[in-house]
């Protein structure tokens, strides 16, 4: 029992520590533009004189001459005050144009960089880190994490130094026209801040609620929809309604807290100005009597105490806009340190062309350095060779793929390819060289040709050839556009037959040296797979090929089938030989648990 | 017609309404008396030997009116804001059944995304603009008129005037400028959207990136993005950044002309110093309302934009009703397709054609053919998701149209081919969120399926959350779960859609032998690409292009040595 309020304080103190040093990055961040955010600063002060003014030339003007009936000349006249106050007013109006945009552009060109900073880190990070993070928490990184810090550049921070500024001018003028009425006017003040924040803090309460029951409101129509067709057939609309309903109530409910909260506050200020104007007037009444106090400093002073309110309630709001905003940077800096992890394409020894063979030398990995998942591995392929991975779900097929193209690092043992040790080979030569068919196949939005070359220069001729090749062709003609017909977004308007397809085509024009196909064919029909198989003698002829695959038709006729199981090579040879071996590939054959049976 | 949902809502909120707009009224009313009061006082104040009783009362005066605004202004939120509220959940439950009628064919043509914005965020926009933007519009418009009407009468109508006539001006600044921003902030918007869409192929593709290191090209092309989005963004606040400073000069023109104009009559004895303060203070209160009306206008445009799309859902018709004395009973299990040709909306070509076929009640039918040929399409219509040309389907010698969609839904099970579970328990699943099975029958339908011991593994057994916050299954036990929820409703008619793919060999074949037994005297119907789930069919239908090709029994079929023996050679060639 102790210990929980030592461990809280602790906590406390780590997030209080980590808010210093996300404002320490961002204030980093500004530096190269201090020049345009002092110049700002000082528009800043300039204009709040402005608003501060105003109050006292009123107040000249009715005590010196409205009701002080002094005579008028030159300056000192009503006329050259307004004036005056007219060039001034003008002045400022420039300078607050300027403000804006001295702030906005230092804003966005650091939002900019940020951003640009984000993105190619995530560009780089190494699978293994991916792997552990949600995607749509990246997502949520390079969009709405920078979304935050760019609304608080543009909006806040400019606004927040306004108001300080602002309260502290109200409060000097105050003090140095009038003491006395300045300390009655302060009675009403704290009451005021005290309200305003306290109402400004359940509203913020409230409205985490209110937004993660909309959340809540956006997965369930979400959901709903995508299956409501399954609604549908099963006659589960009432009960879904019924769902629907309840959490709509829910968000109803809520919503009247923040109504009745509002309530309270948008009618406060008029209230407190008004009380505080009674209170001036109650308290200078005796003075005017006496001739101790001008009515023109009276009245300025009910502007002082109206012009209150509103920086008191922008400071209690953007005080909890830079909390957020905090966060956010945290989280981005956060991912901006991964930097140190990030891969490295660019060097080590290059490698134009894979001559020769791939060869894996006793390979011990493991992805948590707690598990093997591949022990002692030896195998080695050579140019024009094909090579078949077969194991149940688990063995570590894909693993040694993910290796080849250098996604993850070994603990143990060798990779060679043409005898350099991979860790030595520029990343960015190696996966040139290596073309990849993966099952889920994964298009972007563009179109066809696009999807193939992916922003590589391949010419068209390689293109069509590379289509012919992997029996796109017969599906591209179904299409009035051919190659340029427009792929949506993840290619939703292609079957997974043609995606996969489309995948061949994208490899094969990349032309590589090694041509790994993982579970490449399981979404093609069998009489599309013996084209491809087809077309595939072809093209791998002069290539290290790897498949990995649960269809015994593209497994048989490999050069070399390397049979695994919990990590192990248990077996390797040609079909036939395995087969005469009477050994775990015999058998796996002849239960066909792990091959599709007809497919 | 048009606007009918929301002309309801306010008939049957019409008290609320007009309780609330008198508040507005009063309370809008009660703050422009305020300078008034104050001018009053300082009035008094002049005065060598003033009463302070007099003081005393307009003190008292200044509270009232403090107070007055203070519950009119809560009374008037609570009733006006609340039944926006009130309409934005109303207009998100409409949607949302409407959305539970629509046909099969509405939801093949729309985004998930673009459907949930409805039911977001233009249901938000229609409040924004039917709550809070329709009462400041109101308060604002009281708030002028009456402050404007007691400078004119009880201060000084030349001074009104001449103080006034910048107004005219800050109005069109604001509705020309407010529409260049509109334009900029919407590209702003899209630009936005353009990165957000980026980032989120790019993440999502980042393995292909790697593998064909696509890296720099990416962030290349992600750079122009963000350069067009600083421009576009510095580009707006040039023209935003206009606005505020264009009011405050021109309200700035009022008060130095009040100052100099009125001071002057102060002078000259045509209006009293309590006047030329409360003129003063009348010039800056009518300066808040003035200033939103850009903000005003561009919410109830907003508002009646989102409106109308929210309309044109709302109007959109279910492509499949009951008719009029729809039949309401099961259906027994007898099926017979009289030359059927269907054709998807919107397409040239037959998706069935001319299909003739009879499934007698208790049979169990094969279906083969490639992707494209039309299964999909047969089991579509059964289920009464498209509709189906009068007189070419029956259903126990009744046309399928005659029936309600509730009789021919219920005589009918659906496993389909992309399973799909919802994010809650496995029994809520099962038991399609109705809560008519018992414990027993739901351990039976997951027994039945080969799932009973995999749910029983999981810690919370049967109370498993699924989905993203839950447990992840494999595509088998998703299978077989939703084979489960297809059996327990012990149907008339069980269609299986490929629904076997993702399950071993082993456990097919357990399932397709529990399906024997339990499916003997019901008719079922398995849809597959693959020879091995259909050839212990009482018959097997051949599809080929939408028509039917072939059909017979496995034996019949291979002895004929036409499509279904080419498939079977083909798939068989492949297992050897």
């Amino acid at each position: 029992m102790k210990f929980i309020p030592n461990k809280a304080k602790q906590k406390n103190k780590q997030g209080e520590h980590r808010k210093t040093s996300s404002f320490k990055e961002l204030i980093k961040i500004s530096l190269p533009y201090k020049n345009k955010f002092l110049l700002a600063i000082a528009c800043v002060i300039l204009i709040n004189t402005s608003v501060l003014l105003k109050p006292i030339i009123v107040k000249l003007v009715i005590d010196d001459f409205l009701v002080g009936k002094k005579a008028q000349s030159g300056f000192y006249s009503i006329t050259a005050m307004g004036i005056a106050y007219l060039l001034v007013s003008l002045t400022v109006s420039l300078l607050s144009y300027t403000q804006a945009n001295l702030v906005n552009s230092a804003g966005q060109k650091i939002i900019k960089n940020l951003r640009r900073r984000v993105f190619s880190t995530i560009q780089f990070l190494p699978l293994s880190y991916l792997d552990k993070t949600s995607s749509g928490r990246l997502i949520t990184r390079a969009t709405n994490d920078i979304s935050e810090i760019s609304d608080m550049y543009t909006d806040i921070v400019i606004n927040l130094f306004k108001d300080i500024v602002l309260l502290v001018g109200i409060v000097y003028t105050m003090l140095s026209i009038n003491v006395q009425l300045s300390l009655i006017s302060f009675t009403v003040i704290p009451f005021m801040a005290l309200l305003v924040v306290f109402i400004k803090n359940k509203i913020r309460e409230n409205f985490f609620t209110l937004k993660h029951i909309i959340g809540k409101i956006n997965g369930s129509m979400a959901e709903n929809i995508s299956g409501m067709k399954v609604i549908q057939i099963f006659r589960a609309e009432k009960e879904k309604e019924q769902e629907f309903k309840e959490l709509n109530h829910d968000y109803y409910k809520s919503t009247i807290i923040q109504i009745r909260l509002n309530s309270i506050l948008r009618p406060a200020s008029d209230v407190f100005q008004n009380i505080a104007i009674a209170i001036l007037i109650w308290f200078g009444m005796g003075k005017i009597s006496d001739h101790s106090l001008q009515i023109g400093v009276l009245y300025a002073f009910t502007t002082y105490v109206k012009q209150f309110f509103n920086p008191i309630s922008d400071l209690s709001e953007k005080y909890n806009s830079i909390q957020s905003a905090l966060v956010s940077t945290e989280r981005i800096f956060n991912l901006l340190k991964q930097k140190d992890i990030t891969e490295d394409v660019e060097t080590g020894l290059p490698l134009q062309k894979i001559e020769k063979d791939i060869e894996f030398k006793n390979v011990w990995f493991s992805y948590n350095d707690k598990d093997w998942v591949l022990k002692d591995v030896s195998f080695k392929v050579s140019r024009g060779q094909s090579a078949a991975f077969v194991g149940e779900t688990g063995a570590g097929k894909t693993t040694i793929i993910s290796l080849i193209t250098g996604f993850y690092k070994i603990q143990k043992g060798e990779i060679l390819i043409d005898g350099i040790n991979i860790n030595d080979i520029k990343l960015k030569d190696l996966r040139k060289n290596i073309s990849v068919v993966l099952q889920d196949v994964f298009l972007f939005s563009g179109d066809i040709k696009s999807n193939i070359t992916l922003g590589d220069p391949i010419d068209d001729k390689t293109i069509s050839e590379a289509i012919k090749n992997s029996c796109f062709d017969t599906v591209i003609s179904d299409f009035q556009k051919g190659i340029d017909e427009s792929v949506m977004e993840r290619g939703s308007t292609f079957s997974a037959g043609q995606r996969q397809l489309l995948s061949f085509a994208r490899a094969i024009a990349h032309d590589p040296d090694i041509f790994i196909l993982d579970e490449a064919t399981a979404n093609i029909d069998t009489h599309t797979e013996n084209l491809i198989q087809q077309a595939l003698e072809n093209t791998t002829k002069n290539r290290i090929t790897l498949v990995i695959a649960h269809r015994l038709s593209t497994i048989k006729n490999c050069d070399k089938i390397v049979v695994m199981r919990y990590g192990e090579i248990v077996e390797m040879g040609n079909h036939q030989e395995l087969l005469d071996r009477e050994g775990y590939y015999a058998n796996l054959v002849r239960d066909s648990s792990c091959f599709d049976k007809v497919s | 017609m048009k606007y009918r949902i929301l002309k309801d809502f306010i008939i049957k909120n019409k008290a609320i309404y007009l309780i609330g707009f008198f508040f507005i009224l009063l309370a809008s009313f009660v703050q422009t008396l305020f300078p008034k009061v104050l001018g009053n006082i300082i009035d008094i104040l002049g005065k060598e030997n003033f009463s302070k009783t007099a003081v005393y009362t307009r003190i008292g005066y200044l509270l009232l009116i403090a107070a007055a605004t203070f519950i009119f202004t809560f009374i008037w939120r609570n009733l006006i804001i609340g039944a926006a509220r009130k309409l934005e959940c109303t207009l998100r439950e409409t949607l949302y059944s409407h959305l539970q009628i629509l046909s099969q064919d509405f939801f093949s043509k729309r985004k998930t995304g673009d459907l949930i914005a409805y039911g977001i965020n233009d249901v938000l926009a229609i409040r924004m603009a039917f709550g809070p933007a329709t009462a400041m519009s109101v308060n604002g418009i009281v708030i002028c008129a009456s402050s404007i009407y007691l400078m004119l009468t009880s201060i000084n109508f030349k001074l009104t005037l001449m103080t006034l006539a910048p107004i005219p001006i800050v109005i069109f600044c604001m509705l020309f400028i407010g529409r260049q921003i509109q334009f900029r902030f919407h590209r702003v918007q899209e630009l936005f959207g353009e990165i957000s869409d980026r980032v989120q192929e790019n993440i999502n593709g980042i393995r292909v990136i790697k593998a064909y290191v696509q890296e720099e090209p990416e962030i290349k092309k992600f750079n122009t993005l963000c350069d067009n989005m600083m421009d576009a963004n510095i580009d707006m606040v040039k023209t935003s950044s206009k606005l505020t400073p264009i009011i405050e000069a021109c309200f700035s023109v009022s008060f130095v002309l009040n100052l100099i104009l009125g001071g002057r009559m102060v002078l000259n004895g045509t209006i009293s110093l309590g006047d030329f303060i409360a003129f003063n203070t009348y010039v800056t209160m009518i300066m808040a309302p003035i200033v939103s009306i850009g903000r005003i206008v561009n919410n109830i445009q907003r508002g009646l934009v989102s409106l109308q799309r929210l309309q044109e859902i709302l109007n959109t018709p279910p492509d499949i009703v009951d008719q009029e004395n729809a039949i309401k009973e099961r259906i027994d299990g007898n099926i017979e397709f009289k030359n059927l040709t269907f054709y998807y909306p919107g397409m040239k070509k037959p998706a069935l054609e001319g299909i003739n076929l009879k499934i007698e009640n208790g049979k169990t039918i094969g279906i083969v053919g490639k992707t494209g040929s039309g299964k999909t399409t047969l089991a579509n219509l059964l289920l009464k998701l498209y509709n189906t040309g009068s007189g070419q389907l029956f259903l126990d010698n009744q046309d399928i149209n005659d029936y309600s969609i509730d009789a021919v839904r219920n005589s009918f099970s659906f496993v389909p081919q992309d399973t799909f579970l919802f994010s809650t328990s496995i029994k809520e699943n099962i038991a399609s969120f109705k809560n008519i099975y018992t414990d027993d029958e739901i351990e039976e339908a997951t027994k039945f399926s080969s799932i009973y011991e995999s749910i029983t593994g999981f810690t919370d057994g049967f109370d498993t959350i699924l989905g993203e916050r839950g447990v992840n299954l494999s595509g088998g036990q998703k299978q077989r779960i939703s084979i489960a929820r297809a059996i327990i409703r012990n149907p008339s008619v069980l269609i299986l859609d490929d629904s076997l793919s993702a399950v071993d060999t082993i456990t097919e074949k357990n399932i397709l032998d529990s399906f024997k037994q339990q499916r003997r005297g019901k008719t079922t119907l398995i849809i597959s690409h693959r020879v091995s789930a259909v050839s212990g069919s009482d018959e097997i239908i051949v599809l080929h292009g939408g028509k039917i090709k072939e059909s017979g029994t496995h034996e019949e079929l291979i002895n004929k040595e036409g499509l279904y023996y080419e498939i079977y050679t083909e798939q068989s060639k492949a297992e050897e």
